[in-house]
């Protein structure tokens, strides 16, 4: 029940439903001989004393300042809640979905660009880089013949055993046009290095045979490589299967029915870069495509979540010498 | 009744807010110096949390490209992580000063000596957990941190037995052990704080030495139950300390980020991105150094080869020390300067701490001749043996009303600090910055010196401090201009805290400016805190808050 006056038309409030009902309290407290309020007191030092003496004995903060305050520090608390908001995309994943292939520069260890000229031929060292999303390993090999001198690859039609189809493989690239880079994910059922790797010629050989894991040649691989009269060659050890590195990948012995899809390099003869642009053959995983080949490699692009994209620039790593156990 | 009343009864009757098992807390321990655990669970809390989200995308096989992932790629990544990790340092440095305020207050006597005891064993685990997670981010530091570490424990054969118990195939890049450890400590701190939490709830916060001179230090049921419940004006102080707490830990880390080129020696303590990772080229260029929390260990392991002695002196003796201690100060008294050998103790733990950690910083594996070992240890031994011996204890009435806090001693010694360290970097290369620079730390700590000196000499020359003590009891300024001016600050803050959140909705979550999001949430907090802490003050706060 609000104080109120009448004038003329309008009505005017004095004071609300709180401030009588905190006078009324105030007041009852000053009566009260337990809590008296001392006028002497208040003549002598003021207002100090009163305001001392309401907030001792009343609680100095009526309902509607009280209220007015609350106000304040929920409209606060409400305004963090607000900025906390956009921070909430913390949780949302960055899910990358690589649109095309990247122009990425292939650079060493140290970030410096690699230069062509020195990749060592048919180095038994597992040199592997990612293109073009992280997690996709693919091999830089230089290759030459037994007594290692590079020898170019020449542009060549290779054939996807599974389908019948066929595509152009476009050659090496590099001072002496011997350069290639095939995908480090085996076909047949995905092993990845050190199962799958080059076999440089000096361990194209019958001591091979009887090499530990996961350096075995089959005699199979041994005897395609015979007949295709090739010095070196990539063998998956998981389940035997072998390609030829010096006609596109393609497939020396099963149980793979597909190629290894191989990357496109770009080098640059006047600074001695290599650059990865593309890729062409199959889809890079097997168990990709509901296992239905396909005759293009971006067909993963679009679906793999495996990695991001490299980006402008990948490393090339050569870490492991799968031999060197034997 | 209101609409708001009434659901605000229902809410507070089902909850049984009301009675809650809490310690009921009287009018003067509104102040920070009774809440420091507050502070410590507060960044905890916050630690645990923005771990919670790092794990979402922490990858154990892959430690340091995914550090670099939540960096770079993860929406607001960065600010979570920087801020987790200032988390942690800011609940290592709030357990210290809980710890050591609680060593002076004598609040680890009867019957308190459990949770004194579980608060040491929580400070191992706190400090164990932080390295752990140090060595989770894999770069060049992490992984000589963790070479430091088990080159230690294996130097004794006996414990060499350890080291795939800790570590796990660390070595080869594989950090799941590790990462499993840190949870699992964090949890064992999370346990012990349920117990440490309840014993305090249970005892109650240390009394006034106005009240309860010794110990027991515990207020019996009747004095108890008159106090203020834990609902609603506990509720509203301690929200206020969690909010400002917590908008430290995001602001700092986050505008720390913007500092590039740092001298070596601010490393440890002002950079919050990682090092370049361990087998790049880059690394060969770095100085390692331990995590700050370790460097004091780092020090002393230039004072001897013997791995045994540097662990006595460095742990086992410190660590025992304060385990036993409720066992070997057994008088009541609670007073420090009753108990000066203890006391003397605590103030040398404190100083050899520091001293030792910013002598690591400065020379790091330099070793140190026995000589110069004796001067810098024994010269700070003399002073307080001398100090302590000369002061007396000043009787209770003429103790000023209130000392400083921890909080602002510990502000004044960083000031202290920074202004010695501004000094010698001016000696060293005396240019119009470095001038400059000592200038400002030196009003700093002139400023600070005349504010401390005030407490600190009154103790000294009690007749100076009686009329002050008069005037602070006898005619309380009047708090209601204070409170007019708090109310107006509050409708001040809020119009900032809109303006700000406003600007948070446009930085983008990665890259470069993504880190000013974690400095906007990090001072929305403490305006939050702040305005809590304001309404604390002009709702709750008497005139009068006398020790009782």
């Amino acid at each position: 029940m609000p104080l109120k006056i009448r004038l003329g038309n309008g009505e005017k409030g004095v004071l609300k439903t709180s401030d009588l009902y905190f006078i009324q309290k105030l007041l009852k407290t000053m009566r009260n001989p337990k809590t008296r309020f001392d006028s002497r007191e208040f003549v002598e030092k003021g207002e100090d004393y009163f305001f001392n003496y309401v907030g001792k004995n009343v609680g100095g903060v009526d309902e509607g300042r009280r209220n007015f305050l609350k106000g304040i520090v929920i409209g606060v608390a409400a305004a963090t809640v607000v900025g906390i908001i956009p921070g909430l995309r913390v949780l949302v994943p960055p899910v990358e979905q690589a649109a095309g292939f990247p122009k990425s520069l292939l650079v060493d260890v140290s970030g410096n660009p690699l230069k062509a000229s020195s990749i060592p031929v048919n180095s038994p060292i597992i040199t592997l880089y990612e293109y073009p999303l992280t997690g996709e390993p693919n091999f830089l090999l230089n290759l030459g013949d037994k007594s290692g001198n590079p020898v170019s690859i020449s542009p060549v039609e290779v054939t996807v055993p599974q389908t019948g189809k066929t595509y152009k493989f476009p050659g090496g690239v590099g001072p002496n046009n011997s350069i290639v880079s095939y995908s480090a994910i085996c076909q047949h059922l995905g092993c990845t290095p050190p199962y799958i790797h080059f076999y440089p010629p000096q361990y194209v050989g019958p001591s091979q045979l009887t090499a530990p894991e996961p350096d075995t040649l089959t005699a199979q691989a041994l005897l395609a490589a015979k007949q295709a009269n090739i010095p070196a060659l990539i063998h998956c050890d998981c389940h035997g299967s072998t390609y030829d590195p010096y006609k596109g990948g393609a497939v020396l012995t099963g149980p793979t029915q597909r190629p290894l899809p191989a990357v496109l390099l770009e080098y640059d003869s006047s600074t001695d870069y290599l650059y990865a642009i593309g890729a062409i053959g199959v889809a890079t995983y097997p168990e990709g495509s509901d296992g239905v080949p396909s005759q293009d490699p971006s067909k993963d692009l679009d679906t793999s979540q495996y990695g991001s994209s490299v980006g402008t620039k990948t490393q090339v790593q050569a870490n492991t010498n799968p031999f060197s156990g034997s | 009744m209101s609409l708001t009343k009434r659901v605000s009864n229902w809410f507070s009757e089902r909850l049984g807010l009301d009675d809650l098992p809490f310690f009921k807390t009287p009018d003067y321990m509104y102040h920070v110096n009774e809440w420091l655990g507050a502070l410590v669970a507060a960044s905890f809390i916050y630690t645990v949390i923005s771990g919670l989200i790092l794990l979402l995308y922490y990858n154990a096989a892959a430690g340091y490209q995914s550090t670099e992932t939540i960096i770079n790629q993860v929406p607001y990544g960065s600010v979570v992580l920087y801020s987790h990790l200032y988390g942690a340092y800011a609940m290592i440095i709030l357990a210290y000063v809980h710890m050591f305020r609680n060593y002076f207050v004598g609040a680890y006597k009867k019957p308190r000596e459990l949770l004194w005891i579980l608060g040491v064993l929580m400070l191992v685990l706190t400090l164990g957990a932080s390295f752990l997670g140090y060595s989770l981010i894999g770069d060049a530091l992490a992984v000589s941190a963790v070479d430091v570490g088990a080159g230690i424990i294996t130097s004794i054969p006996q414990l060499s037995f350890l080291i795939p118990i800790i570590f796990g195939n660390y070595d080869t890049g594989d950090y799941t052990r590790v990462l499993a450890l840190h949870i699992i400590l964090v949890a064992l701190i999370g346990l012990l704080f349920v117990f440490h939490f309840f014993l305090a709830e249970h005892y109650g916060m240390m009394p006034s030495r106005k009240v309860k001179p010794k110990a027991p230090a515990v207020y019996t049921k009747e004095e108890w139950s008159k106090f203020n419940p834990w609902w609603p004006r506990n509720f509203v102080y301690m929200s206020s300390l969690i909010f400002m707490t917590w908008g430290f830990i995001l602001a700092i880390p986050n505008a720390l980020a913007y500092l590039n080129g740092l001298p070596q020696y601010f490393n440890p303590f002002m950079n919050p991105k990682p090092a370049p990772p361990p087998n790049s080229p880059a690394a060969a260029h770095i100085t390692t150094y331990p995590p700050w929390f370790f460097l004091f260990l780092y020090k002393i392991a230039d004072f001897t080869s013997d791995v045994v002695i540097f662990l006595m002196i460095g742990v086992i003796i410190p660590l025992v020390y304060l385990i036993i201690l409720p066992f070997i100060d057994r008088s009541d008294e609670l007073h420090p300067l009753k108990r000066k050998v203890f006391t003397g103790i605590g103030i040398l733990m404190i100083t050899y701490l520091i001293q030792t950690s910013l002598w690591g910083d400065l020379a790091p594996g330099v070793e140190v001749s026995v000589k110069d070992q004796v001067i810098a240890y024994l010269i700070p031994a003399i002073i307080v043996a001398l100090g302590l011996t000369f002061i007396k204890p000043v009787d209770a009435q003429l103790k000023p009303s209130r000392g400083i806090s921890p909080l602002t001693s510990l502000l004044f010694m960083v000031v202290a600090m920074l202004f010695a360290g501004s000094v010698v970097e001016l000696i060293d290369y005396p240019s119009l910055f470095t001038f400059a620079i000592a200038v400002f730390t030196g009003s700093l700590f002139f400023i600070g010196s005349k504010a401390m000196g005030k407490v600190v000499l009154s103790k000294g020359l009690p007749n100076n401090a009686v009329p002050e003590v008069k005037t602070t009891t006898e005619t309380p300024t009047s708090t209601e201009t204070k409170k007019k001016f708090a109310e107006v600050l509050m409708s001040i803050l809020f119009v900032l805290v809109v303006v700000i959140v406003a600007q948070m909705w446009t930085i983008p979550p990665t890259g470069y400016a993504s880190n000013l999001f974690g400095v906007d949430l990090g001072l929305v907090f403490l305006m939050l805190g702040e305005v809590i802490s304001l309404y604390h003050y002009v709702v709750y706060k008497k005139p009068v808050e006398k020790e009782e």
